[in-house]
């Protein structure tokens, strides 16, 4: 047996064993697979032995990082769950992981990123709430650009703005490669018979996000919501194989209301512009005191004079 | 234009039927055009012969900037410009028209799934050799693609698009790919279609769907062009019942309209010969 | 450092009567003035030095052509004439913020009696100027940036440097200027430059980026410019709706040209002349220094004024162009030239005149065009003197055409096509002149003669510009 290999992924939360895709598909692999994996949650992605997350650090080949290269290398050690597909499920496992790719991938990259009500209410807040100090400043925009850049190369648009047509594409082409999974599905319990295979470790990652992480926009949370067999799927896999991090879910769901969050947002607003205002007013006093428009005297006997020389000072700069 | 207004502009030219001069624009076929476009180019002309929709055929060199999306080929029906072949798939049903209404549910999610396979690795696989392995690069693609224009300006257009390009390849994870692991890819993305075709004369039993257009486009064209090696023609070679599969349409659709066809100037059968 | 000293040109001292009327005597009260005048004005004088004072880095020998006239001036009013005018001299060479001239009688050892010192007093212009501007229109918001080094090396080289940072589009521009010393009139310029341009007429965004050298020197009464210029231009739609011959135009195409401008100007204001005439004839050769685009462009541009009684001006101007392209390649919708607009024929929309699809404005390889104003006082002239000399009303009558050269027929045929579906306008307005440079309209026009295909704007029209049919 090789010595235990460690897995670098985001943290957990709202009832996942991790909030980010790729490190969702490669745990659930590691699951469904039987790999004994050391598993690292940080929230600092410079601590992974390759900068980003997720990354797989084995003795003999270095660290990995992107998704289909852990999976060759799980494989590679033995640690394969798709064992026992035949040729032409193997075939299908390539095009529908495609078509995960290509048509499902864009509008999560959307709807948790580029959508400005959503990335501001929940991910900026989420990574820059569990991020240590001081990258919880600089990562989530630093994150934010290079998905945005991410989804722009990926659709070869020239410039990228979140905007209703383009969101009308995606969420429809999303909305269609769900149902298309939906119906491939159809009422089994897993893509290939009953035993889970490296597609339903994909289409977990990609759909289990959307099903448990709530967004004030949440489009296609509600198309995910009326496909009954995707959501038993995602919620079986995580009973299944993940029961700790369910467990945790009620608790950290309630705290999290869209009405709740408004209501929280209200008095810091308010605080916030009590303060913005009083802030210009003493920018305003300070500079009139400094460039002498108005001169403050101490003793009171010369009340009088202050107002007369606010007066002639006043014209001066009429003038 | 607002979204109502353009819904209710396509709405009207659904209803339009198909004119007698449509056109598909590519860029200069002898000189230009590229392998990833030829293919592309090659998957919508085959998609619409097997709908018996005709299409004329022209050549421009601005063809990539014409288009609405930056991509080619695009076509010019009535007033309307479509570009690429998700999107002219969905205008050619609006307008009535399709392949895959045979097929069942379960089979048409497996269609796309396949089409977006063809597009992730065989496209991609395509774009990496034309533009991240230096010696196509320096050797075809870049004085192909800078061919119309005078110096200084084909310089500076070819590097931009190569950048662009390999940002690209950075974005979805490619950048850190060998050559060997490339054609890797592109063998295991063969096998899967080697798998799904079998025996059948097309991917869907009796009758051709968009699958079957989009993997011939690109098939025949890495077949008959040749690069600096041969090594991405051999990989599809060693399958078989892909080759028969291409000639199978290569016969039934573009050389018998050829045969029947005056114009000798549209010559299908060879894509982009070089060297 | 900083003053020149100058010995006269003219080795030998002038004899003069001997009436000995020294400068200092100037302030004589005004019962003598008279007399003294009248010698004064008959008196010969000799310049014997000219200072500048307050130079810097400005090199000296540029400066010694525009001064050197002064040492042949006679007697006093010649020399204050000819002091004014090297005074307009150097402030006309733009590095200099203030020039003051002192005349003195001559001082020292081998002073004249009738000798004169002569003294510029100059302030150089700083080192480096800047600017900072925000501007907002039209949906897009840019803040631009100036940087001026005027008198870079010494020479009267003037180095600028703008730079546009907008939401949509970044611009910028970089210009070296240098006369050649002594004849300010020749001189040669170097520009890079990136433009951007949104043509909503045509539909069409441009992109240029480009470098030019100009030479522009004087002939006897004629101004002539040389420039080459190397354009790599990038048209494209700007809307998803724009027609499909302005589709075709998309794309990228390198033009290098050699041009040459020549014109003569004698009118008294470039804006709202009373009288002289102008004549400016340009042309452009593209393609025989490398670049796609091929042709040969021809325009010119005729005015006439002459003043009426009562103050008021009647002018004639005439526009022509021709754009004719060598080999097979069309011409680009960006080389060819358009027609109609407050500038232009008025009474028709901006550039809306001519051959179009689907709404969109295409240009023509051929035009010519022609106006009649009458220019007069505001009536009742209020404000005389004052604001008010900056109105004027007019009366005008324009006219114009535009077609391609696709005929084939010869150019017979071309003429014919031109004289005949002539769009002409005619109509009344008030002009208010901005400066020296520009000039606003308020017009009611009437156009007539239109095509189908044209777009009218018909009633009132406003129209700022520089330059007006």
């Amino acid at each position: 047996m090789a010595a235990p290999m460690e897995l670098y992924c985001w943290k957990g939360d709202y009832g996942l064993p991790s909030v980010d895709v790729d490190c969702l598909t490669v745990l659930a692999y590691a699951k469904f697979a039987g790999a004994p994996l050391k598993v690292h949650k940080i929230t600092n992605p410079w601590r992974s032995p390759t900068g980003t997350l997720p990354a797989l650090k084995t003795r003999e080949e270095g660290s990995l990082s992107q998704p289909s290269k852990i999976i060759i290398q799980l494989r590679k050690q033995k640690y394969n769950a798709d064992y026992d597909l035949s040729a032409k499920e193997g075939a299908d496992t390539l095009a529908f992981v495609s078509l995960l790719e290509e048509k499902l991938l864009p509008a999560v990259i959307y709807t948790q990123w580029v959508d400005a009500k959503n990335y501001v209410d929940v991910t900026r807040r989420w990574y820059a709430e569990h991020t240590p100090f001081p990258l919880n400043f600089l990562l989530p925009n630093r994150m934010h650009s290079r998905q945005i850049e991410r989804l722009r190369l990926i659709r070869g648009d020239a410039i990228l703005e979140p905007e209703e047509q383009l969101e009308k594409e995606l969420y429809q082409d999303a909305l269609e490669c769900m149902t298309l999974l939906s119906q491939r599905l159809g009422s089994h319990k897993f893509f290939f018979g009953d035993s889970p295979s490296s597609l339903d470790a994909y289409v977990f990652g990609h759909l289990a996000p959307l099903l448990k992480i709530k967004l004030p926009n949440a489009k296609l949370q509600q198309h995910l919501n009326s496909l009954e067999n995707l959501q038993q799927f995602c919620s079986n896999i995580l009973l299944l194989y993940f029961p700790s991090d369910s467990r945790e879910a009620p608790s950290r769901n309630t705290a999290v209301h869209t009405d709740a969050g408004d209501f929280d947002n209200e008095p810091h607003k308010r605080r916030n512009q009590i303060l913005s205002v009083l802030f210009a007013v003493a920018a305003m006093l300070g500079y009139a005191v400094l460039s002498g428009i108005v001169t403050i005297h101490s003793s009171r006997s010369q009340l009088e004079e202050p107002r007369h020389d606010d007066g002639d000072e006043d014209d001066e700069e009429q003038e | 234009m607002s979204l109502a207004a353009e819904a209710f502009v396509s709405q009207i030219a659904a209803a339009e039927p198909w004119p007698e001069n449509a056109t598909l624009y590519q860029p200069l076929r002898e000189d230009q055009i590229l392998l990833s476009d030829c293919a592309s180019s090659l998957a919508v002309q085959a998609y619409l012969r097997m709908l018996g929709l005709p299409v004329r055929v022209r050549c421009r060199a601005n063809a990539e900037y014409m288009s609405p999306s930056g991509k080619v080929p695009f076509i010019h029906v009535g007033n309307q410009v479509v570009s690429e072949l998700g999107p002219i798939m969905q205008f050619t049903r609006a307008k009535g028209h399709s392949l895959s209404d045979s097929l069942d549910d379960v089979q048409r999610a497996e269609m796309k799934a396949y089409m977006e396979l063809v597009n992730n690795m065989l496209l991609t696989a395509e774009l990496y050799i034309q533009w991240c392995y230096q010696n196509t690069a320096a050797e075809i693609t870049r004085p192909r693609y800078s061919s119309p224009y005078s110096w200084p300006l084909n310089h500076i257009l070819a590097y931009q698009k190569q950048w662009e390009v390999r940002r690209k390849m950075n974005a979805i994870g490619w950048a850190g790919k060998s050559l060997e692991q490339v054609y890797e890819d592109v063998s295991q993305c063969c096998q899967a279609l080697s798998q799904r075709l079998g025996t059948q004369p097309f991917f869907f039993n009796k009758q051709p769907t968009e699958l079957d257009a989009l993997v011939f486009g690109h098939l025949f064209t890495i077949l008959t062009t040749r690069l600096t090696t041969d090594e991405l023609s051999e990989k599809i070679k060693s399958f078989s019942n892909l080759l028969s599969f291409c000639r199978r349409i290569e016969q039934a659709y573009f050389e018998s309209q050829d045969r029947d066809s005056q114009s000798g100037a549209l010559d299908y059968s060879k894509g982009p010969s070089l060297m | 450092m900083g003053t020149v000293h100058a010995r006269s040109l003219d080795p030998l001292p002038m004899q003069g009567p001997e009436l000995g009327v020294q400068a200092d005597d100037l302030d004589v009260g005004e019962a003598e003035y008279e007399p003294q005048q009248e010698v004064l004005e008959n008196k010969d004088v000799v310049v014997q030095h000219v200072h500048i004072d307050g130079l810097g880095r400005t090199k000296e020998d540029i400066l010694t052509y525009e001064i050197a006239d002064v040492f042949r001036a006679k007697n006093l009013i010649d020399v204050m004439k000819k002091s004014h005018d090297a005074r307009q001299r150097l402030l006309r060479l733009g590095i200099f913020r203030q020039v003051e001239v002192v005349i003195d009688t001559s001082h020292g050892v081998d002073a004249l009696p009738n000798g004169l010192d002569v003294t510029f007093e100059v302030k150089e212009l700083r080192r480096m100027t800047g600017s900072y501007n925000t501007m907002v229109g039209n949906n897009e918001g840019s803040m631009v940036l100036g940087l001026k080094l005027p008198n870079v090396f010494g020479r009267a080289e003037k180095l600028t440097f703008q730079f546009s940072y907008g939401t949509k589009e970044t611009s910028y521009g970089l210009s070296f200027f240098k006369p050649q010393a002594g004849h300010f009139e020749r001189n040669f310029s170097v520009n890079i430059y990136k433009v951007t341009g949104q043509f909503p007429w045509s539909s069409l965004r441009e992109t240029d980026r480009g470098i030019s050298t100009e030479f522009s020197f004087p002939i006897w009464k004629t101004n002539h410019t040389l420039k080459w210029e190397g354009v790599w231009r990038e048209l494209g739609c700007l809307a998803r709706t724009a027609s499909f011959a302005v589709r075709e135009e998309s794309g990228h195409s390198l033009k290098s040209s050699l041009a040459h401008a020549m014109f003569i100007d004698t009118r008294n204001s470039p804006i709202l002349p009373k009288k002289g005439a102008l004549l400016k004839i340009n042309q452009e050769l593209a393609g025989y220094t490398g670049g796609d685009a091929r042709f040969l462009k021809e325009d010119f541009e005729i005015q006439l004024n002459k003043r009426l009684i009562w103050d008021s001006v009647l002018s004639a101007s005439l526009w022509g162009g021709l754009l004719l392209p060598f080999g097979d390649k069309p011409t680009s919708i960006a080389d060819r030239f358009y027609l109609g607009g407050p500038t232009s024929v008025r009474g028709f929309s901006m550039y809306s005149i001519g051959p179009q699809s689907e709404g969109d404005y295409l240009g023509g390889e051929v035009y010519w065009a022609g106006g009649l104003h009458l220019y007069t006082p505001l009536p009742f002239r209020p404000g005389r003197g004052g604001f008010g000399d900056l109105f004027r009303t007019h009366f005008f009558l324009n006219a114009g055409n535009l077609c391609n050269l696709n005929y084939g027929e010869g150019p017979r045929a071309h003429l014919s096509r031109l004289a005949e579906c002539i769009r002409w306008s005619y109509g009344a307005g008030i002009v208010l002149r901005l400066g020296n440079i520009a000039r606003l309209e308020l017009n009611y026009c009437i156009p007539m003669g239109v095509q189908s295909g044209d777009r009218i704007c018909d009633g009132v029209q406003f129209g700022a510009g520089i330059r007006f049919l």
